[in-house]
């Protein structure tokens, strides 16, 4: 018996019931072709697992981790992004649910981002999405009268929150113009809000930005969270000096 | 967007790198791929409310998948194989991305139509059953089956394997 190539197809994907199995492995015993043509599906198989396969082992892009993470119960992204709104509905459209989906759809770019650097600029940690690397040391250190054009991180605005928390504004230059505001929590800088700043590599009509050097959403952040007016270059320097704590 | 209970969000991470896989056989590159899954993250947790704990979660969102590569993917990656994006071009290709370094296999695969190029990643690559594949597909078993035949044949023949299928 000649087995049909859908049955010999069937063996190698382990759709034949037990008689037909016997049945197939009977006539490759007794015809060495019906061998090779078995082969040659298993190589195939395999062939596209080895190529495949590779994917599993690359890391998640965070931004995907973080966007499952955001709809969970307790998600801490939720919480991160729970700043008092004392002042009533000023921008209704802007529910903190919004910016916390924003905050992680626009997170597109951490992919690209993390190709460009040798540490990328954002991580995800516990839930949230932290400053790191070049980023993070920008954020720490730079004072915004004291950087240059060519730096490639850009610090625009730094200012209280409600909370007392000092945030500040950034533009990661060689990343397809990735702006965000980013507030200090314990320890880290919390990115509350990216996004790209050029609508060219965008997917999503909603994450496309009008090509102002903050993208909307990012100013609507910083309306949204700021506490009286931006720190000046002298309370931009004590800030730096009190390592960015709230306390004082 | 309604919650989703801890359990279903631990399983919905664990299983991203599958859906990444999955993705890569359909879209061919690593962004659209990724564009992908996101877009099936946000259409599977608007409609969380049909999931609870313990249920098929994988077979699930391979459908979700597939359908928002139909819905809205698919033009896109074809798009970008003719047109590449200017700030592409700026800059240096980065070998991770596999864009500049495809497979023959992967190479082959993109080459197929797409309703071969989608049973060949639901059953050969993440090893689902032919049942699975037709219910995921919405078609039925058989169809799935000459769909996976034809689509070998083809990967086979463009992969120079010909010889040995000559009875």
């Amino acid at each position: 018996m000649n087995p049909s190539d859908e049955t010999l197809m069937a063996y190698a994907d382990g759709e034949l019931d037990a008689a037909t199995r016997k049945q197939v492995e009977a006539s490759m015993a007794a015809d060495p072709q019906v061998a090779r043509r078995l082969a040659a599906h298993q190589a195939l198989r395999s062939q596209l697992h080895a190529s495949f396969d590779k994917v599993l082992e690359e890391p998640v892009p965070p931004h995907l981790i973080a966007l499952v993470r955001s709809a969970a119960k307790g998600s801490e992204v939720g919480q991160v992004l729970q700043f008092p709104r004392k002042q009533a509905q000023r921008r209704a459209w802007l529910q903190w649910s919004s910016l916390a989906a924003s905050f992680v759809l626009g997170a597109l770019l951490w992919q690209l981002a993390s190709r460009m650097y040798p540490t990328a600029p954002i991580t995800e940690s516990k839930g949230a999405l932290v400053a790191s690397g070049a980023l993070a040391r920008a954020l720490n250190s730079r004072l915004a009268s004291q950087q240059t054009a060519s730096d490639p991180v850009q610090i625009g605005v730094s200012f209280r929150s409600r909370q007392g928390a000092y945030c500040r504004t950034f533009q990661l230059r060689d990343t397809a113009a990735t702006a965000g505001l980013a507030c200090h929590g314990d320890d880290d800088w919390i990115v509350q809000v990216a996004a790209r700043a050029d609508a060219s590599a965008t997917a999503h009509s909603q994450y496309r930005q009008a090509a102002s050097s903050l993208p909307p959403v990012v100013l609507e952040a910083v309306q949204e969270a700021i506490a009286g007016e931006p720190l000046d270059a002298g309370a931009e320097a004590q800030a730096r000096a009190a390592g960015w704590r709230a306390g004082h | 967007m309604p919650p989703l209970s801890e359990a279903l969000s631990v399983e919905l991470v664990e299983l991203l790198p599958r859906l990444r896989r999955f993705a890569r056989a359909l879209a061919g590159n690593m962004s659209d791929a990724d564009d992908l899954v996101q877009i099936a993250i946000e259409r599977a947790l608007s409609r969380a409310e049909q999931l609870h704990d313990g249920a098929p979660l994988a077979g699930w969102m391979f459908g979700i998948l597939r359908n928002a590569w139909i819905d809205e993917v698919r033009g896109r990656a074809r798009r970008n194989r003719v047109f590449v994006p200017e700030e592409l071009g700026a800059q240096v290709p980065d070998p991770s991305s596999g864009q500049a370094l495809l497979l023959p296999v992967q190479q082959a695969l993109q080459r197929l139509p797409d309703e071969q190029r989608e049973v060949i990643g639901l059953v050969l690559i993440e090893g689902l059953s032919y049942r699975e594949a037709a219910q995921i597909i919405d078609v039925p078993i058989g169809t799935v089956t000459s769909r996976l035949a034809r689509g070998r044949e083809a990967l086979q023949a463009m992969l120079g394997d010909v010889e040995q299928e000559r009875a």
